[in-house]
């Protein structure tokens, strides 16, 4: 008996032995069904998840309960799908109909139920990726396209319209990471347009069916786009080249005439333009130089050509004796005269009518700029009052005075109207070339002698008349002796009062001084040659100035004649055409030979 | 109240199989010579036309399950939800493919019909049952609306085709029972009444889905030419 009890006990701590060793037995994990797949509708595959074993060896069993049905089935194949798998073949499988299925984990501690799953089979399908994807390079007018072909997976039966299948590519470049997906629809062949050209890409397929799960991804299928020519779009690169080139034509162009084309759009706005107007010395200079610039050249006059117009005293020559004598005057010259501004007259007093220049037009006096007026007689300078008054308003106040036979004096201005010439009407009532105002012997101190005058002017006009027969040259035959007569003032605008001045050789006259020398012209030879009269000193008229004497003209005028004429030829600046000086000089009966290097005598 | 039921029911049936027929034979008298302007629908267009409008009856109703689950939530502890059993359970209706293929076109046919025509009173409660539910809101109430619609135009569609078939003699003539009484009997059957509407829905997103593999292997075993 108590071998037996020794027994038990051994067996029991035997039993035990294991347990004391310090390992703990305990029930199986709870195992898990992962999923259930079915892949063409007809049969399926459960997986499941083995819990901790517990130590034991445990043992997985799966079972399943059909819908309506208490039956317990045991799943038929536990190899197929591989560990831990149930496979249904298709005797088991049963379409629209609820599996309820329940792994069990056993060991030797006891048995663990997994959480039971219902499913229906027609949820649970996720067919095989399509098979045999091929891709070929098609042509459609010389642009190449990829026509992508698959079949289905052989063991969904879409032939039977069991399952219907909807499949989805995708395609890239070798190369590159973004897959671009398109969806086929039901359709198992699709092509893909818009290649690069000589790029290389990877087609996949997959499929699934109406209501289930994707298939995974086909293998790539590889393709090599051959090299093509976008024929269209080197044409558009052909005008885009063009077009670039216009433009850049086109704006050449405009920068070219950019100047233009701104006048052209904004036309400028046309300032105000004052003549002599400097806007740089206007914001430079001072105000003075601005205006002194505005003023110009012709305004106001200035003093050399207003000293011209100054007539200071006006000279009337009285002849007593009948030669005439050459009167010096101050003949105030253009250009050439303008040195001889000093208002002093070695003239004064004689015979300043009688000179053909103060008739003159006064256009005249612009051709003639530095020929010599000649004076017959003498000239005599008046002072004007007024300078403004213009010579040829003096100049027509005369020859209206001489008409006048009230007017009582000869005016001569002697500025401008030195080189104011006759015209030709006025010849004749001047008579010869220098005229000569002489009032008579009986009335010095008449200031106005109307008659006076008027019955010299006739018998000068007479003593004319009786010398046109005479030669050429100017001579008049009666001459009076001359007095002086002094402008005492100008009474109103045309008449100037003259007083006489006592005609002493003695005392000559301060006027009488002459700086320049004055030759009376004879007559005109040939067409370029003036016959001067040789001035020679007379006793009386001797002074200073010095004049020829007409009767001493004969002997010398041809060598006169010559040297003038050279002496005129060899002045262009001043001379004019021949002719029209010596007209001028007929007219005036007097040059200045001072300007000429006459051989003196 | 039954014996007032019946002869009314069967006026009522009868004025229906009237109509229908006339219907039918308007259609039939319209394009039977093939004239101008009748546009002739092949069988496969007919075909592929049902199989579609199936499609659509069956994604609806399996959207409406998923709205009812989320709703729901019926508890995975219950253990009777295995022994749920859809009212047209009694309806043998092949359950593979090879014994799909094995059965005859007219039994096929029939099973279509007969799935389609349990269906209709079940849906008309549930659209009412969801319409007045306030859980649900407009969409779903929509939905069994359009799903309660469209299991009507599905019988009407595969009555044509049907009648199609027998005219080109591909099938005899014994499929004809449009609304035989036994099948307007049969989905008189109060068990669906006792269902709750998640089971119902259940059960017609399965039926759903017969109908619409059961016309693809229809369609597929006729006119298997056209993407087959």
């Amino acid at each position: 008996m108590k071998k037996a009890e020794g027994v038990i006990i051994l067996w029991s701590l035997l039993l035990f032995t294991p347990h004391a060793k310090g390992t703990s037995y305990s029930l199986p994990g709870k195992p898990t069904l992962t999923n259930c797949r079915s892949p063409e509708k007809e049969t399926f595959t459960c997986w499941w998840e083995p819990g901790s074993d517990g130590g034991l060896p445990t043992t997985y069993r799966l079972f399943y309960r059909k819908e309506n049905s208490d039956t317990v089935h045991e799943c038929p194949d536990y190899r197929t799908g591989g560990k831990n798998s149930c496979f249904f073949n298709k005797n088991d499988t049963s379409i629209w109909v609820n599996y309820n299925i329940t792994v069990v984990a056993t060991n030797a501690r006891g048995r663990t139920f997994s959480d039971p799953v219902d499913i229906d089979v027609v949820y649970i399908v996720k067919p095989n990726p399509p098979e045999k994807v091929t891709v070929n390079t098609t042509w459609d007018k010389s642009l190449p396209y990829l026509r992508v072909s698959w079949e289905p997976p052989h063991k969904a039966d879409t032939r039977s319209g069991w399952i219907t299948l909807i499949y989805e590519l995708r395609i890239k470049m070798e190369g590159d990471d973004e897959w671009e997906e398109h969806p086929a629809g039901q359709q198992r062949v699709f092509n893909i347009y818009s290649l690069r050209s000589g790029g290389t890409y990877l087609v996949q397929v997959r499929c699934r069916p109406d209501h289930g799960f994707w298939s995974e991804w086909s293998d790539s299928a590889c393709i090599e786009v051959p090299d093509y020519f976008h024929q269209e779009k080197s044409m558009w690169i052909l005008i885009l080249i063009f077009s670039v080139f216009i433009l850049i034509i086109l704006i050449w162009v405009i920068h070219m005439n950019s100047h233009t084309l701104k006048r052209f759009i904004l036309p400028p706005v046309p300032g105000p333009k004052i003549k002599g107007f400097d806007k740089q010395l206007l914001k430079n200079g001072k105000s003075r130089d601005v205006f002194s610039s505005l003023v110009g050249s012709d305004f106001p006059p200035t003093t050399t050509n207003y000293e011209d117009l100054l007539v200071e005293y006006l000279e009337v020559y009285v002849p007593e004796e009948q030669e005439l004598m050459p009167e010096e005057s101050k003949v105030p010259h253009k250009s050439s005269y303008q040195s001889e501004t000093s208002t002093s007259d070695c003239d004064s007093g004689r015979g300043s009518c009688d000179s053909h220049t103060l008739l003159v037009d006064k256009s005249e006096e612009d051709k003639t700029m530095g020929q010599q007026s000649t004076q017959q007689g003498g000239q005599t300078e008046r002072d004007l009052k007024r300078p403004e008054e213009s010579s040829e308003e003096k100049y027509l106040t005369y020859s209206h005075q001489l008409d006048q036979p009230d007017s009582p004096d000869c005016l001569f201005p002697p500025g401008p109207l030195s080189s104011h010439f006759s015209p030709p009407g006025h010849k004749p009532v001047l008579g010869s070339n220098y005229q000569e105002f002489s009032f008579g012997n009986t009335q010095p101190h008449a200031l106005h002698h109307q008659t006076g005058t008027h019955q010299y002017l006739q018998d000068y006009s007479d003593i004319n008349n009786a010398n046109k027969e005479a030669p050429a040259g100017f001579r008049l035959a009666s001459v009076r002796s001359t007095e002086y007569v002094e402008v005492q003032r100008v009474k109103n605008d045309n008449m100037v009062l003259l007083h006489p001045v006592s005609s002493d050789p003695e005392q000559g006259g301060p006027e009488r001084r002459h700086t320049e020398d004055y030759s009376k012209v004879k007559g005109v030879n040939n067409d370029n040659g003036l016959l001067l009269l040789q001035r020679k000193g007379s006793d009386k008229e001797m002074d200073i100035c010095s004049y020829e004497d007409q009767q001493m003209s004969e002997p010398v005028d041809s060598g006169y004649t010559a040297s003038i004429a050279a002496a005129l030829q060899k002045t262009p600046a001043y001379v004019h055409p021949a002719t029209q000086i010596l007209d001028e000089r007929a007219a005036g009966g007097y040059v200045d030979t001072s300007i000429f290097p006459l051989p003196t005598y | 109240m039954t014996a007032h039921i019946r002869p009314v029911c069967a006026v009522w049936v009868g004025m229906v199989v009237l109509c229908s027929k006339l219907s039918c034979m308007k259609a039939a008298s319209i394009c039977s010579n093939a004239q101008a302007g009748c546009h002739f629908l092949s069988l496969a267009n007919l075909f592929d036309r049902v199989i579609q409008h199936s499609a659509r009856m069956h994604g609806i109703s399996n959207d409406l399950h998923s709205e009812f689950e989320l709703y729901f939530l019926p508890s995975k502890n219950q253990v009777g939800r295995v022994t749920r059993n859809c009212h047209t359970s009694n309806i043998l209706t092949p359950n593979g493919k090879e014994n799909a293929q094995r059965i005859a076109r007219e039994e096929l046919t029939e099973v279509i019909l007969k799935l389609l025509l349990a269906w209709r009173g079940p849906l008309w409660h549930l659209h009412q049952s969801v319409a007045q539910n306030h859980d649900f809101n407009r969409f779903s109430s929509n939905k069994s609306l359009e799903m309660r619609d469209m299991v009507h135009e599905l019988h009407k569609g595969v009555q044509k085709v049907v009648e199609k078939m027998q005219t080109l003699g591909i099938i005899s003539t014994s499929v004809g029972s449009l609304a035989s009484p036994e099948a307007f009997l049969t989905s008189e059957s109060s068990e669906w009444r006792f269902m709750k509407d998640y089971d119902l829905l259940y059960c017609f997103r399965r039926d759903s889905n017969k109908i619409q593999n059961y016309l693809k292997i229809l369609k597929c075993r006729i006119v298997p030419e056209h993407g087959c």
